[in-house]
């Protein structure tokens, strides 16, 4: 029976790779001991595989099509896409996929009522290319990744996401496979990307959130953290921590706010948290 | 809601820029006859200048999806290097003026905390 052995969730933002040195020095060097620290407590998981839930910013499927969740069911992932590699800073890369599961996914998902929308041959922007060049640099990491539409109206609601992370996870403990498992979300804090407050970071709402992470109450944060919260802290963007919201439900109890920092260079509230206790 | 509820999904520039960005001949396109592939992609004519006038506030208000907006900009100016001082970006900050300032202005007090 496969196994959750790690649970954690960062910031994807393309400023971490695309234009890393325009930030402070103090936040440059936050942030590479938080990714530092994140990518030693991934390995020492052992992990086979990676879920990495992420969003599609209108890479994948154009805006008359936008599926609720995608996963890459791949042999291979070859990233950045063109065009956004010279975005990135990011040489071409290629991890291998896990398709045997990625395959169930999509499935077992469709028996379990969650339509997965399905890719071979996804593209990679900032969502999976950012986290992996700092987590995955080599690619030994298997991956399966994972899309979710956090951007185009209607956006899921962070109840949705946990749901639907709640039936990955059974799903997950039911698959006929040895495998160890690690989840990630990646995505937020506030943003606002290409809206009118493009620049502004709500530092309060970044630290609100982290705070209800740190004090580990699922219920407490679901109740609180409302899709109209997450809009107010930055439109089209805030929500991306519905990706965060799925890797929660993999986990129960308080998560280790690795770092934070209200990035302005890097126009996004920038953190990482690794959760202790699998659920 | 937010910003992002303005957009109008069913805008022919919205799925227009889709296509645009993942392939390289329609990005050469762009450059060298940006009102013909607006004509094929079925664009009306105030969205067509919109973009040639690489008009912002207008974009947005006409229901081009938000995240769009910089890969329109990025479509002209280049996407290498796109920090707030990129010309994209200060794009940006000439149609949001206020919202920008309010932004920067937090960002040098958080400047100054961190010195502290």
């Amino acid at each position: 029976m496969a196994r959750i052995v790690a649970a954690m969730a960062l910031t994807h933002s393309p400023g971490l790779t695309g234009w890393f040195d325009r930030a402070p020095e103090e936040q440059q060097k936050t942030a590479l001991r938080a990714l530092a620290e994140m990518r030693q407590r991934l390995e020492a998981a052992r992990p086979d595989v990676v879920i990495a839930f992420s969003n599609d910013h209108l890479l994948n499927w154009p805006i008359n099509n936008t599926p609720e969740f995608t996963v890459g069911i791949g042999e291979e992932h070859v990233g950045p896409a063109d065009w956004y590699d010279e975005w990135l800073a990011l040489g071409k890369y290629r991890i291998p996929g896990h398709a045997a599961l990625a395959r169930y996914l999509v499935n077992e998902g469709a028996r379990r009522r969650i339509a997965f929308a399905h890719l071979r041959q996804m593209q990679f922007d900032d969502g999976i290319s950012v986290p992996m060049h700092y987590l995955n640099p080599e690619g030994r990491l298997p991956l399966v990744p994972v899309t979710m539409n956090c951007t185009v109206p209607p956006i899921p609601t962070p109840e949705r996401a946990y749901q639907v992370g709640t039936v990955v996870r059974d799903m997950l403990h039911a698959y006929p496979g040895p495998e160890r498992i690690a989840v990630i979300g990646t995505g937020g804090l506030s943003h606002e990307p290409g809206g009118p407050r493009y620049f502004w970071v709500d530092e309060e709402f970044d630290r609100w959130f982290l705070d209800m992470l740190k004090k580990g109450d699922h219920r407490a944060l679901l109740r609180e953290c409302t899709l109209e919260r997450m809009e107010d802290a930055g439109s089209g963007g805030t929500a991306e921590l519905n990706a965060w919201i799925v890797a929660m439900a993999f986990t129960q109890g308080p998560a280790d706010v690795l770092a934070y920092m209200p990035a302005i260079a890097w126009r996004t509230g920038t953190g990482m948290v690794v959760w202790n206790d699998l659920a | 809601m937010g910003n992002v509820e303005r957009c109008d999904k069913t805008l022919p520039v919205n799925e227009m820029i889709f296509y645009v960005r993942r392939d390289a001949r329609l990005r050469e396109r762009w450059t060298t006859d940006l009102e013909g592939l607006c004509r094929e992609f079925g664009l009306s004519r105030p969205e067509y200048e919109a973009l040639r006038d690489k008009d912002v506030r207008r974009l947005n208000e006409m229901g081009v999806h938000q995240y769009l907006i910089p890969q329109i900009l990025r479509l002209f100016y280049g996407a290498a290097l796109n920090a707030n001082t990129h010309p994209a970006l200060e794009a940006y900050q000439r149609a949001f003026p206020e919202e920008t300032a309010k932004a920067f202005a937090l960002a040098e007090r958080l400047e100054r905390r961190t010195r502290s």
